[in-house]
């Protein structure tokens, strides 16, 4: 692709205090716009770590990235400007009304007042949970819950949206909703870069994913284009599997 | 600031929808100033206002001696003075049993005669001091001899201290020695009339020409000992003051542990700006609270025969050492806060931690009273600090100067505990802020 990549990483490393091995270990990526992308691996095998780095909650051990064309070590203020990030715990307050929470995640990106209440609604809407609104996130049920995390890190319409596996343990309903709305918002113009171990679904919704194990890559390219590439395996989890082995991982 | 103030209703919406940490903040300390105060009310006003000792007293001289002296333990203050046992007048025997008994600490017996055998004796010694001067024939005073002197016997309850019994033989022989002294004017005044008709003796005794005035240090006419209400209300309040870190931890761990944290760290918003947020809140909790306590030490204590809080007319220092109270137990719960892994975590050690450090600080048991290895050992505790401050307003009536080194230390604890948490974050928090 000659398009200038919208996410570069370079060398990147990861070491936790305390930890024999590297949770990331050099990796090196380049995600480009309006791609969704798929990092897909078992458990430990970095995705989370990846993310978390690249929303800057934890610090590099080692390497650059770069976002948008801002430098994650230095420029942390505007990536967090351009990206929206839904993380794989419901990160909700219980007590709080879906709306309240909401509105408090949306004011904390700088909208207010009735663009702010209108833009809730309307994706509230489009997720079944208008009449919701009012009720206390702990009454909700699983999948209702991951609607409400999916919209906190949607209201400010982001530029790129990291997703840490968003149809974990959910209903086949509300995923369904999920993914045709990440659909809708990358048509749009929004670049996703998206966490799973659902193999079946990422080979549907991504245009290209990279498959890490133990904190390196090991392959990378779209779905279908990958299982092509390898014909004695029929699918892209059958190709995950030989790739990351059969071993269970921590 | 739009988003600080967002994150205040955010914290406020949270915290009033705790209905365990809304009891902890402000019934917890509201219902232990009620029960400490009248479970106190007793034991304090025993130790701390020494009541009146019951005194058995037998008069069997009828005279100035035993009257004067029975007037003298009434008048003192610190007697109930009674001359009759199980309602019969009181006799030296059934006085000595009543005392065995335990039923009186102290009886005093006045002899019969011993009025008249004093009297008699101060003649003797005008007459002799006269014939000195050549007003009485010196042969007919030589021939005249003093009777010895009769004995007041006092029966002491073996559990008297004996500082006090020493207190009390004073008092006896100071109302005895002024008895004295009257009768020796009058019998002087006597004689020299017999010599000089024309001597007018004064009309009144002798004044002593010594007195003695408490002034207390507070210039108000009565003196002023810490009550249960004085020293309850600032206790309580402080402790619950420092009783939010168990909501105040509660809240920041959480936040930590369901991921929301991690979240707002990826908006565009500091983590400063949010613990400013959350801290806030909690402070004007902690200015409610006292409010609310010193309002209760003033209206609910009276409606329990508790006699009402008097907080003097400082309102400054009141307001100074609430705010350096709250945010010292604002800086401990971030403290405690950060450092803890868990919710159960900051709570255990939360709770025991205050509640150590208000057992040490005077809060269940004021220094005074305290053994003096005790005494010395409070001041380590920052509640201790609040509760020094809190009583040079409310009991010496103190300004802002007096109070100065208490909240010093409380403002300077709140900053170390702060900078402690920074330095904290920085090394060990994996989150990049």
């Amino acid at each position: 692709m000659s398009v200038q990549p919208i996410i570069e990483i370079r060398n990147l490393s990861k070491r936790y205090k305390g930890s024999d091995e590297p949770a990331l270990n050099d990796i090196s990526l380049d995600i480009y716009p309006n791609e969704i992308f798929g990092l897909l691996g078992p458990n430990g095998a970095g995705k989370t770590t990846t993310i978390s780095i690249l929303c800057g909650l934890f610090k590099p051990t080692s390497g650059e990235v770069m976002i948008d064309g801002f430098r994650l070590k230095d420029q942390l203020d505007q990536i967090k400007q351009v990206i929206g990030v839904v993380p794989q715990d419901i990160a909700l307050y219980p007590t709080l009304t879906a709306l309240e929470n909401l509105t408090f995640y949306g004011n904390m990106y700088g909208l207010k007042g009735k663009a702010l209440h209108d833009q809730i609604m309307e994706k509230m809407k489009f997720f079944g949970l208008e009449r919701f609104a009012k009720k206390k996130i702990s009454t909700f049920s699983g999948g209702m819950k991951r609607r409400v995390n999916l919209i906190a890190g949607l209201l400010h319409s982001p530029k790129i949206l990291f997703l840490d596996e968003p149809t974990a343990g959910i209903d086949v309903q509300s995923k369904i909703v999920i993914l045709e709305f990440l659909h809708e918002i990358n048509r749009k113009g929004t670049t996703i870069i998206y966490t799973s171990h659902y193999m079946e679904e990422a080979e549907n919704l991504c245009s290209r994913v990279s498959i890490l194990d133990r904190g390196r890559i090991v392959s990378t390219g779209n779905p279908k284009e990958l299982v092509a590439e390898h014909p004695e395996f029929k699918n892209l989890e059958n190709l995950f599997l030989a790739l990351t082995g059969k071993d269970l991982r921590d | 600031m739009f988003r600080f103030f967002s994150a205040v209703r955010k914290e406020y919406l949270l915290l009033s929808r705790d209905i365990a940490g809304i009891i902890i903040l402000f019934a917890m300390p509201m219902v232990l100033i009620v029960i400490m105060s009248l479970m106190q009310e007793t034991g304090w006003n025993a130790l701390a206002k020494e009541p009146k000792v019951n005194v058995l007293f037998v008069d069997n001289d009828h005279d100035s001696i035993g009257i004067n002296m029975g007037n003298g333990l009434r008048n003192s203050g610190y007697f109930n003075v009674t001359d009759s046992v199980y309602g019969k007048p009181a006799t030296v025997e059934s006085a000595r049993a009543a005392v065995k008994k335990g039923d009186y600490l102290i009886a005093v017996v006045v002899p019969e005669g011993v009025t008249k055998t004093l009297r008699g004796n101060v003649r003797i010694a005008v007459a002799k001091t006269l014939a000195g001067f050549g007003l009485i024939n010196p042969r007919l005073v030589n021939s005249l001899a003093q009777r010895g002197a009769d004995t007041i016997t006092l029966f002491f309850d073996p559990t008297i201290k004996k500082a006090f019994k020493g207190a009390v033989v004073s008092s006896i022989k100071e109302f005895n020695y002024r008895s004295e002294t009257g009768m020796i004017f009058r019998s002087f005044n006597q004689e020299i009339a017999k010599q000089f008709p024309d001597f007018k003796p004064p009309a009144t005794d002798y004044r002593e020409s010594l007195e003695f005035r408490e002034v207390f240090p507070n210039y108000k006419e009565e003196e002023e000992v810490p009550t249960t209400v004085q020293h309850n209300v600032p206790a309580w309040a402080i402790f619950a003051m420092f009783f939010i870190i168990i909501p105040l931890t509660g809240s920041m761990i959480k936040e930590r542990e369901e991921g929301s944290l991690s979240r707002l760290m990826s908006m565009p918003v500091s983590y400063i700006e949010l613990l400013l947020a959350k801290v806030s809140v909690y402070f004007i909790v902690c200015l409610f609270q006292t409010l609310l306590m010193i309002l209760s030490g003033i209206y609910i204590l009276p409606l329990f025969q508790i006699p009402p809080l008097v907080i003097g007319n400082h309102l400054a220092a009141i307001i100074a050492m609430t705010i350096v109270t709250a945010l010292a137990a604002l800086g401990y719960g971030i403290l405690v806060g950060s450092i803890a892994n868990t919710h159960q975590q900051a709570a255990a050690f939360g709770a025991v931690s205050i509640i150590i450090l208000a057992a040490i600080g005077g809060v269940w048991v004021p220094t005074y009273l305290m053994p003096r290895i005790m005494q010395h050992v409070a001041p380590v505790s920052p509640l201790n600090w609040g509760m020094t401050g809190f009583y040079n307003i409310f009991l010496r009536q103190a300004g802002i100067a007096a109070i100065l080194p208490s909240v010093l230390k409380l403002f300077s604890f709140f900053l170390v505990s702060v900078l402690i948490t920074y330095i904290y974050r920085k090394i060990k928090s994996p989150i990049n802020n």
